[in-house]
Order: structure tokens, then sequence, then C-alpha cells
């Protein structure tokens, strides 16, 4: 650990540069921007920026992708306040607190709070990030193939479960297609062209960015112009600095929203929206005036804007300790690593010890930039949400089509692209959440490799999967989420628990 | 009161027909998934075999997909809408939606598979973003003052992201474009 803090602290040294300040203020900024503009999203700016950034060195990319996505997920705090129209899915929990008291007057007032719950969201989730990232990464050491078949599995099933907790089926669905979306174009252990007809573009698979550009990217331009236009917003006319009052009150909401939001982000493709959520549900069930809760509850904004920051420090733990992403921008993020060469997984504090400090300095500094930039420049980005829709998606449009071209120079990734955002946009119109999917064609290659590899192992033997003790708990886990999430079972379980309590309390 | 036809049951409709198709896909994937190669020949372990992840996918979206379009038939999903019940205000509303999506899917498509790639990257930019905005904004406005205005504006924007994304990308990030 004191190695980690000197990792750290030499971080932060190293970031008091004019022109380290300048990118980090640039790129917190551009993210709040690209949050706070219904329809483009924490995942589109990453994918995008990852385009742009792909020949800087690995340090700076990393730090202006990290910047991007805190940015971006507090930025959506904006529009979910003034507009109720959450700017990125992650904010809509906000929209519930936030809109009602902007609507009584004190727009200022739920600006100031959103803002600083989200420095202290970021900050509780860098605290985690630093202890629980060096224990994960030397724990998943013990990880071989059937462990890692099972977490590929587990993200997916507990991502749909989650991230669709209506009807966990279109979130399966979703997962699925991901995982088959990964299975076309050349495997990696016999080099065999899967679904490629003789294809070459084809054998090369569909690239990650190109998919998620289409998905996050034109799909939300689609269903932007689709819909109505939103109303632009009014001016801010209240006190914007928050009392000191009104945080000594939510400290506990805060650390509370805070850890949550951590623990939600760890999840595999769960993400920051389920952050929020998850937060805005406990702090809802602690507080003492439940009653106001959606219909202007600062406890409420408190609890939703912590956990959705802390839950992105939180995505991040995952994806530099197993290479699993905890949420979608979080995959974007994964796959910037690799493209900087940056190996991700269990191995990183082996051979990149310092990088999971610098990570965790990069996070620190993006959200003391969120602090600033959000409370002293409240009023001026306001401006942003005044830029009429049909103005600003032909913009976002050609962006995501140099953002799917770029990388690997293809015509055939803005084909991906289209076409993906096309079946993306269905999908949305039907209520298939789009974090699984992501998931699935990030693990898709992992869970194929790792099965295989397995059963090589095993000479054919299934066994290993359930005898190994991490890969049997896994496997209990993952079986144990599909089978709550069907009615009868459920029914069944619940039942034979209730008994079994019953009688524990009778004896 | 009108009794149209609401969004869920649209929805348990998308549900069935969606449903539907998934069970199809996933037969196909698990039939050309079976037609892989096992390489016995080369003495391959048959656990390993390309086809079989893929074709374990197959049968999960096969079983999904059966799940949805039965559970969607339970709620009537198969029925077909019924003209006579249809609400007019909700339909107006529904083809104005369809149209807006289908203007902004022809114009994005026709730019990125079609003008990208045949003309110079800033001469394609600047015609998708004036046509874009003047298609969009015509759509709203009602005075022929306003439509001057748009077309203006739609210039200028066009001008200005055609020269400062072709700068950006190619000269400060070093960005190929296409």
């Amino acid at each position: 650990m004191p190695d980690g803090l000197q990792f750290f602290l030499a971080a932060l040294v190293s970031f008091a540069e004019p022109a380290t300040l300048f990118t980090i203020v640039w790129a917190t900024l551009l993210g709040i921007t690209v949050g706070m503009l219904p329809g483009l999203t924490a995942t589109l700016g990453l994918a995008l920026l990852t385009t742009l950034t792909f020949r800087l060195d690995a340090g700076s990319a990393i730090l202006i992708l990290i910047c991007m996505y805190v940015g971006a997920i507090f930025g959506g705090s904006r529009s979910a306040i003034l507009l109720n129209i959450p700017g990125t899915p992650a904010n809509a929990a906000s929209a519930l607190d936030g809109f009602p008291l902007a609507r009584a007057g004190h727009a200022g007032h739920a600006l100031g709070l959103a803002t600083v719950a989200s420095f202290f969201g970021g900050i509780v989730g860098m605290l985690m990030l630093a202890l629980i990232a060096p224990v994960l990464a030397e724990f998943a050491l013990k990880f071989g193939s059937p462990e890692f078949f099972w977490l590929a599995l587990f993200g997916i099933v507990i991502s749909g479960r989650l991230t669709a907790a209506d009807d966990p089926v279109k979130g399966w669905i979703a997962g699925f297609l991901g995982l088959l979306a990964a299975m076309v174009g050349q495997e990696g252990i016999h080099a065999y062209q899967r679904f490629s007809y003789g294809n070459s573009d084809l054998a090369g698979g569909f690239g990650l960015l190109p998919v998620l550009v289409g998905t996050f990217g034109f799909a939300e331009i689609l269903q932007v112009m689709k819909n109505r236009e939103y109303k632009t917003v009014r001016g801010v006319g209240d006190r914007i600095l928050p009392r000191l009052r009104d945080l000594r009150d939510n400290a506990r909401n805060i650390l509370r929203s805070g850890l949550i939001g951590t623990f939600m982000g760890l999840l595999p493709g769960v993400g920051e929206d389920m952050g929020a959520w998850a937060s805005y549900a406990a702090a809802r069930r602690a507080s003492k005036h439940k009653e106001k809760f959606g219909k202007g509850s600062i406890e409420g904004l408190i609890a939703s804007e912590t956990g959705n920051n802390a839950a992105v420090a939180g995505a991040i733990i995952p994806v530099l300790t197993l290479a699993v992403p905890g949420s979608a921008p979080s995959a974007v993020l994964l796959a910037a690593m690799f493209i900087h060469g940056i190996r991700p997984g269990p191995l990183i504090m082996i051979e990149f010890p310092s990088f999971v400090f610098e990570v965790v300095a990069m996070v620190f500094a993006a959200s003391v930039a969120v602090l600033i930039l959000g409370l002293a420049l409240t009023r001026p980005l306001l401006l942003v949400l005044q830029v009429p829709r049909e103005r600003l998606m032909p913009v976002i449009f050609v962006l995501c089509t140099i953002g799917a071209f770029a990388i690997a120079s293809r015509i055939f990734d803005v084909w991906v692209m289209l076409g993906f955002g096309v079946i993306g946009f269905l999908l949305r119109e039907m209520k298939y959440p789009m974090a699984p999917l992501v998931l699935g064609i990030v693990l898709g290659p992992i869970l194929d490799k790792n099965f295989r590899r397995s059963m090589v192992l095993s000479d054919g033997s299934i066994e290993p999967f359930f005898t190994r003790p991490i890969s049997a708990v896994l496997a209990f886990i993952t079986i144990a989420v599909v089978c709550m999430a069907i009615p009868p079972i459920r029914r069944r379980i619940l039942g034979l628990l209730s008994v079994f309590s019953f009688r524990r309390s009778k004896s | 009161m009108s009794d149209g036809e609401t969004g869920a049951q649209r929805g348990v409709r998308a549900d069935f027909w969606f449903g539907f198709g998934l069970t199809a896909l996933g037969l196909v994937v698990t039939f050309e998934s079976w037609r892989m190669p096992r390489l016995a020949e080369l003495n391959v372990n048959p656990m390993t075999a390309p086809g079989l992840v893929p074709g374990m996918v197959g049968i999960v979206l096969t079983v999904l997909g059966a799940v949805l379009c039965a559970r969607a038939a339970r709620a009537g999903g198969w029925r077909m809408p019924n003209r006579a019940s249809r609400d007019h205000g909700t339909d107006g509303d529904l083809a104005r939606q369809t149209g807006r999506f289908f203007v902004a899917l022809a114009l994005s498509v026709g730019y990125a598979a079609g003008l990208v790639g045949s003309l110079p990257f800033w001469a394609a930019t600047g015609i998708f973003v004036f046509l874009f905005v003047v298609i969009f904004e015509w759509r709203g406005t009602r005075s022929l003052a306003s439509l001057v205005r748009a077309v203006f504006m739609a210039a200028l924007l066009a001008v200005i992201v055609a020269t400062a994304v072709t700068f950006v990308f190619e000269q400060v990030f070093l960005v190929r474009l296409p």
C-alpha cells in the first residue's frame, strides 16, 4: 500500500503541468457537454474520443478518456434537473427529485448539490478503487479457464437481470445477441472463420468501436430525431453553491450511496444507472422523509448523483483486474487500454503496478475538475442545451462516421456502425437494454476461448466447471440468478426458505 | 372515449414477432454451427470444435425466443391490429414520428454509404449537414422568412463543420478520413 500511495502521489505530481492540466479541463468539459446533451451518452463520447486519441501516448489517452467518462456521467444531471430528460441513462434517478426542485424555483440549488454529490461519489469510488483493485487482482490470479468462463457468463446473466429488472428475458436476449455478434469472424484456437461465408471483412469480425458507435451514437440520433423536440432550458436564478448544512445532514447518505454505487459498478455490465437507482432506493428506505422522494427530495438527488459517480470508479475495478467491463462506457475504456498496449487483467499488479494508481489519480483529477467546472460554469454551460437538435445531430453523425472508420480505415466498419445503429434503435424501441449487448460482444471471445481451453485441459470433462471452488461458487450464483428470475422456481425457493426459517424460529 | 390501440398492445405484438424471428435465428445459428468442421482429421478434440460455443448460443437464443413468443402469444400478440378501433390522433403522431425516423435514416445512410468515398470528405460532409438542417428545419417552419433563415443557417453550419472537422481530424489528430 505505501507503494500505492507513492504511485498515486507521483501521478498527481505529473499532472501538475500546464499542458496536462489543460487536457484535464478540456476533456472533462467535453465530457460534461456530451453528458448534458440528451441523445449523447458517455459510451458514445468515449468511443469517439478513443478514435481521436489512439495516436497519443497511453497515459495521456487514458487520462482524456477517464475525464470524459467522469464528466459525462456528471453532465447528464444538468438536463435531468432542468429538462426532466436524463442526459445519460445514469441520471434518470436524478430527474425524479432534481426536476421538481427546479420547477419549484431551486434549479441552481439542485445543480449545485448534484455537483458536490458527484464529486463525493467520485472520491468514495476512487478510494474503493485504490483499496479493492490490488486485492481483487491478487485474488484473480487463482482464476483458471473454468473461472473465466463462469465470470463471463455471470456478467451477461447479471447484467441482463439487473438492467431489465421488469423483464429479464429481454436483458438476456440482448446479452446473447451480443455473444452471437462476437462469434462472427476468425476464432482464436483453430483460426476457423465463423459465419463469414468467404467474406474477408466478416472474417475480421465486428470491431467493438464501430458497434458501440452504432448502438450508442447512430441509434440515439435516430431516436432523438424521431421524438418530439425537447423544450430548451430556462435560466437559473437562485444560489448555486450548496449550504454546508445540507452536506453535513447528508454525510451518511453520501457514504452509503458511494459504497452502493461502487458495488453496483463492480458487477459486470451493470453500471452507473443501477448505481444511481440502488443508492436512491437505499436512501429512500433510510430517510425520515420518505414522502418527499419523487417530489423534490434533496436526499434523493444527492443519493442518485453520488451513486452514479461512485459507480464510474467501481466499473473501472473489474476492467483493470479481470479485463471484464463493469459498464458499457468502461467496455470502451477496456478496448482503449488494449489499443494502447496496456494489458488489464489479473497480472496488472505484476506487469503494470503503477498504472492502477495512476488510474486512481486520474479519477481524482477528473472529480476535482467536475467540482470546479460544475460550480463555476453552471450558467455558461446551459447554453449547450439551447442548441437545436436539427443542427447538432448531423454534426454528431459526421463524428460517428469518422469514429467508426478511423481505427482500422475500413469502409466495412462504417457499414457495421449503420447496421448496429438500426438494430440498436429497434431493440431500444422494444425496451431491450443495451448494456448486456455490449457486454456480450466484449465477453464473447473470453467465454468462447476459456470454455474450449478448459475442455482441452480436462480432456472433454465438464467436471472442473463445478468442482473447482471458485468456479463452483460462480456457477452457483449464475444459476441462482437465472432461477430467481423464473417466477414458479422463485416461488418454490422462497416457499422452502420460509418453511425452513419458520422451523428454525420454532425450535 | 377512444379505445384505440395502446402502446402496451403494440409492444406485445412486437414481442410476438420478434420472439418468432429470434427463434428462427437461433435455429439457423444452431444449424450453421453444426455444419462447421469438427477438424477430426487433424486429431482435434471434438470439445474444442469451432461450432461448439456458437451452437450453444444458438440453442439459448432459440429457447429465449420461444419463451418471448409464447408469452406474447398468451397476451394476444398474434392478433393483427383492429383497423376499426384505431385512434386517429395517436396514429397521426406515430406517422409523424415514423416520417422523421425515415428521413433521418435516409439522410444518414445516404451520407455514410453513398456520399462518403464518392466525393471528397469535406464536400460530402458539407452537403449532408446542409440537407439535414434544411429538411428538418423546413418541416418545422411555417413562413418563407423562417425558411430563408433556415437555409442560410444550414449553409453556414455546413461550411463551418466541413472545414473544421476535416482540418481538426486530418491536421491536428492525424486521423485518416474516409
